[in-house]
């Protein structure tokens, strides 16, 4: 899916959209549009749909501060429009910090919203900008993009360090509907090693805990591609080094996490491992109890595992080296340049299951179905055939109809999530695993 | 009409004189509009809110056998991620059992294209849809981006008509365009008019084979009606208006929502078209009207008891049909003011303030007030000359409603509710949650696969308002436990207090 052609049914917000949800997830913090009326209502009913049913919350939704530019102010300049929308939400709204987000209309035209910022910085106003246009890249790249302005501007430089204290990243907002679950579970697993863990968007965080992230000692970055630019941010500015590991769900790809980060934190391995001794048995006192009808029913499954960088390879590995399934076919559906490629990849080609998966990047749904059929053969008339039977596929709403019409089961974990509620709900480590568990074997069992 | 030759459909605002900013009494409004003082305004404080692309996708993503393309950014027409539902409902509901739902693709400008311009990856799209999909219409919405970068949409379908196989239909709904979201109607017929509409005549095409059959076919289009529908309208309210016109003896040709293609090029030849709301047919009626001499009933939308009454007269009148509407609106009333009798205690005196589209809104107020419940405030999308009719039955009974005309807005929807305090909040698909807020039970004014419309939406409408005044638990504890993102000295200020001089 290189970025000169179109894409068929999009598996992202666009920057703009990214950015907006990351900013709503963030404690105190007010968004500002400075886009077309339309910006917002569009983010919004493509949030409803596509993230498990994700609200408006505190100061999202419909209503969003919004500039809501005209053809006028296309054509004469929007600042002015700008600067009374900044005003008058200051007035109106109950907010600590604002963080004002442009859209396309507003970056092609060229509005200068930094001089708008230090005209209300100078008032004493938290205010910061970023150009978040939707024509600078998808969800995940607005969320990058609004992150680097927070992480620059907003957090405090400090030069002492606590060894104890990490940042953690990688995990998206909206872009993945489980973002709450999934921070809270990687968040409680780290403080497991006797870490202080800034997340930035669970309910343990405040602004006032991410404003003083300047002395943690270590971002981790639980994405192979996503919120990097954050990452290298943080490091530049505030001399934090940073690790990228891959989005770890379930017990081998959790405990080779927790190593990871024991070791860049000199960690003594022995608490790390009572860590992971323990998270282990817990984890098989629950799949212990599910044993039963995993054997007796015959629970074992092909898959094929559609989903973003984070998931593809995480559930991939999950069903491969913890679950006994067998993925036939892992399809990446971020638009990713070939010599990034290789560290997606790697999750995927070092199993210690080494099972053999087939590994495909594509985002058209239509195209994902040659894909498959390049992997898996046809049912024929035969009585005698080895075809993708019983299966199961797990990605987006997106791959539902395609899995009613191969009689495969199917989840959806990856965006657009649109068949199902997310609250709490988190796949990450050890225990989003079992969740992960309980909702691939309910769509079997559902038909009992 | 002769908007047709132009390239780009008018804006409302300069059309109808439509506004989208107002605070007042519904006597206020009309009187101000039919004085000429009703003008567009600004608002210093605003939200955000829908533009012309958010109707637009979900009217024609919801078109058989079309591949609709987003030209724009790759955000523009996410939300067909959530209309997507109706789109898939539809399918369903007409006998799909694992329906595909909405074909959209984005042309995903990016910063380069925004340089070099996106007709080249706009044109690569379109012959590579027809060649993928091998659909009856290819429908491309520009948005801002190609607005502002001039690419010529019309100029690239005109030089690929030849080359691919299905229709090419170029809708300008830029978002920045309009303040009125519903120039998206005007602007999806405009292309719909120009491109499909043609108003060649099959049965002279020898199509059909002997005399018999073209005379049989002259007969059916003797008695058959275009219906425009509108996207907020479900399964169950098409089924009932389709069912009290066919208790007519009419056939219905429905578009444009759910329609095939087809149903355009067969329009030219209805003896009638049936609109259900002004703010979405008058365009398309009207020119079908000037071009194909096909006469038109508009202006009443059959939301409401007397309102569904008055739009089947309408439609009676015009194919003298007088007595035969007489009886049926006799029966059906009877039967329905028997099956009302048991709600209406619980329904009176309650109190209701209602938000979503201009008709849409005034209609269902109009209804509430013939259920006996208290209107207190209406927040109509827009208002323009179509708003008249039903402000003028509203204002009969009671001249002091509120009205406050706003696209969403919910600052100042929460104003208003806290001080009028509702009993029940009808409101449009993402206003809702504001109210809910404030601890106020909410009906969705349209979808959810229920029935609003005609004589059997009436009664749904009634029971389903009795339905949530049963238990308002859900609302009154998130009220005390959430808050909304305005200082506490707003609910003192006017809510019209960001509402600021004439533009």
């Amino acid at each position: 899916m290189p970025n000169n052609r179109f894409i068929e049914r999009p598996r992202s917000f666009c920057s703009l959209g990214g950015a907006l949800l990351t900013v709503t997830a963030l404690p105190g913090v007010i968004p500002i549009l400075h886009t077309a009326m339309g910006c917002g209502g569009s983010i919004y009913w493509n949030q409803y749909g596509s993230t498990g049913y994700l609200g408006a919350g505190y100061c999202g939704g419909l209503a969003v501060p919004s500039s809501n530019i005209q053809e006028k102010d296309i054509i004469f300049g929007g600042s002015d429009r700008l600067e009374e929308q900044v005003r008058t939400t200051i007035e109106l709204i109950d907010g600590e910090v604002f963080m004002i987000l442009t859209g396309c209309t507003a970056d092609i035209i060229g509005d200068d919203i930094q001089a708008v910022v230090r005209q209300y910085r100078n008032e004493g106003i938290n205010i910061f900008g970023a150009e978040t246009g939707g024509f600078h890249g998808n969800g995940y790249k607005g969320h990058d993009i609004v992150m680097t302005v927070l992480t620059g501007e907003f957090i405090e430089t400090k030069k002492e360090k606590n060894k104890n204290k990490i940042n953690l990243l990688g995990i998206v907002p909206g872009q993945d509907a489980f973002w709450r679950g999934n921070l809270l579970k990687t968040r409680a697993l780290l403080e497991k090693l006797g870490l202080e863990v800034n997340s930035f968007f669970t309910e343990h965080d405040t602004l006032e805990n991410i404003r003083n992230a300047g002395d943690a000692a270590l971002t981790v970055v639980v994405s192979d591609f996503y919120a990097h630019q954050t990452a290298k941010t943080l490091q530049e500015v505030h001399q934090i080094p940073y690790i990228v590991n891959p989005f770890p769900i379930g017990p081998t790809a959790t405990e080779a996490f927790l190593k990871k980060i024991a070791e860049a934190l000199d960690i003594a391995p022995q608490t790390v491992n009572e860590v992971i001794a323990a998270e282990t048995q817990q984890y098989f006192r629950y799949v212990e109890r599910v044993a039963d009808a995993y054997n007796d029913l015959d629970w074992q499954r092909y898959a094929v595992v559609v989903g973003d960088a984070n998931y593809a390879p995480a559930i991939t590995k999950f069903l491969a080296d913890d679950f006994g399934w067998l993925p036939e076919l892992m399809v990446v559906t971020d638009d990713i340049d070939d010599e990034d490629k290789p560290k997606i990849n790697a999750v995927v080609t070092s199993l210690t299951s080494h099972y053999p998966v087939t590994i495909a990047y594509e985002s058209d749904p239509t195209e994902i179905k040659t894909h498959f059929w390049k992997v898996v053969p046809r049912k024929t008339d035969s009585l005698y055939q080895n075809t993708f039977s019983p299966g199961f596929v797990v990605g987006s709403h997106l791959e539902r109809e395609f899995a009613t019409d191969i009689g495969a089961g199917h989840l959806t974990v990856s965006y657009p999530v649109v068949n199902r509620i997310v609250l709490n709900r988190g796949y990450a480590g050890y225990d989003g695993s079992l969740s992960l568990i309980e909702d691939l074997l309910s769509v079997i069992a559902a038909q009992r | 009409m002769t908007y047709i030759e132009l390239k780009v459909a008018p804006r409302r605002e300069e059309r109808l004189g439509t506004c989208i900013e107002f605070g007042g009494t519904v006597g206020e409004v009309h009187r101000q509009f039919c004085g000429g003082c009703l003008k567009n305004r600004n608002r210093s404080f605003s939200q955000g809110t829908i533009c012309q692309l958010l109707p637009a996708t979900a009217i024609l993503t919801s078109l058989q056998d079309s591949v609709v393309i987003v030209h724009g950014a790759v955000g523009c027409g996410g939300a067909v991620h959530s209309q997507g539902a109706s789109v898939r409902l539809g399918q369903f509901n007409s006998g799909d059992k694992n329906p595909k739902g909405a074909l959209w693709l984005s042309t995903n400008l990016n910063e380069s294209d925004v340089v070099s311009g996106g007709e080249e990856k706009l044109k690569r799209a379109i012959v590579e849809a027809d060649k993928r999909y091998r659909p009856a219409a290819i429908i491309v919405l520009s948005t801002c981006v190609p607005g502002i970068i001039g690419d010529d949409i019309d100029g690239v379908a005109d030089l690929l008509r030849e080359q691919v196989a299905a229709a090419i239909l170029p809708i300008h709904c830029e978002g920045f365009k309009t303040k009125i979201m519903a120039t998206a109607y005007d602007a999806i017929f405009h292309s719909f008019l120009r491109y499909m509409v043609d108003g060649k005549d099959e049965t002279e095409f020898a199509v059909y084979n002997n005399e018999a059959a073209v005379t049989a076919e002259k007969i059916r289009r003797s008695r058959l009606v275009n219906l425009l529908n509108v996207s907020s309208m479900t399964g169950p309210d098409q089924k009932e208006l389709t069912r009290l016109l066919n208790k007519l003896g009419l056939e219905v040709n429905m578009l444009p929502c759910d329609a095939h293609p087809n149903a355009f090029q067969i329009a030219p030849f209805a003896a009638l078209s049936v609109g259900v709301c002004p703010t979405h047919d008058d365009y398309f009626m009207t020119y079908l009207n000037e071009k194909f001499g096909v006469p038109f009933v508009g202006g009443q939308m059959p939301i409401g008891i007397e309102n569904t009454s008055i739009w089947l007269r309408q439609i009676a009148e015009k194919l003298g049909l007088e007595d035969t509407a007489e009886r049926i609106i006799q029966s059906e009333t009877e039967e329905l003011h028997r099956a009302l009798q048991p709600l209406l205690p619980e329904l009176k005196g309650k109190t209701a303030m209602l938000s979503a589209g201009e008709i849409r809104t005034l209609a269902t107020a109009v209804l509430l007030q013939e259920l006996g419940m208290d209107i207190l405030a209406v927040r109509p999308y827009h208002y323009d000359e179509f708003g008249g009719t039903e402000i003028g039955k509203l204002e009969k009974v009671n001249p002091k409603i509120r009205i406050n005309v706003a696209t969403a807005q919910p600052f100042e929807a929460v104003n208003l509710i806290y001080r009028n305090k509702p009993d029940i909040y009808i409101g449009h698909n993402s206003d809702n949650v504001w109210a809910a807020k404030c601890g106020v039970s909410i009906l969705p004014i349209y979808g959810t696969n229920s029935i609003y419309s005609g004589y059997a939406g009436a009664y749904d409408v009634a029971r389903r308002i009795c339905r949530h005044l049963k238990n308002t638990a859900f609302n009154e504890h998130l009220a005390k436990s959430v808050r909304q993102p305005y200082k506490e000295s707003w609910y003192a200020e006017d809510p019209f207090k960001y509402i600021k001089g004439v533009e």
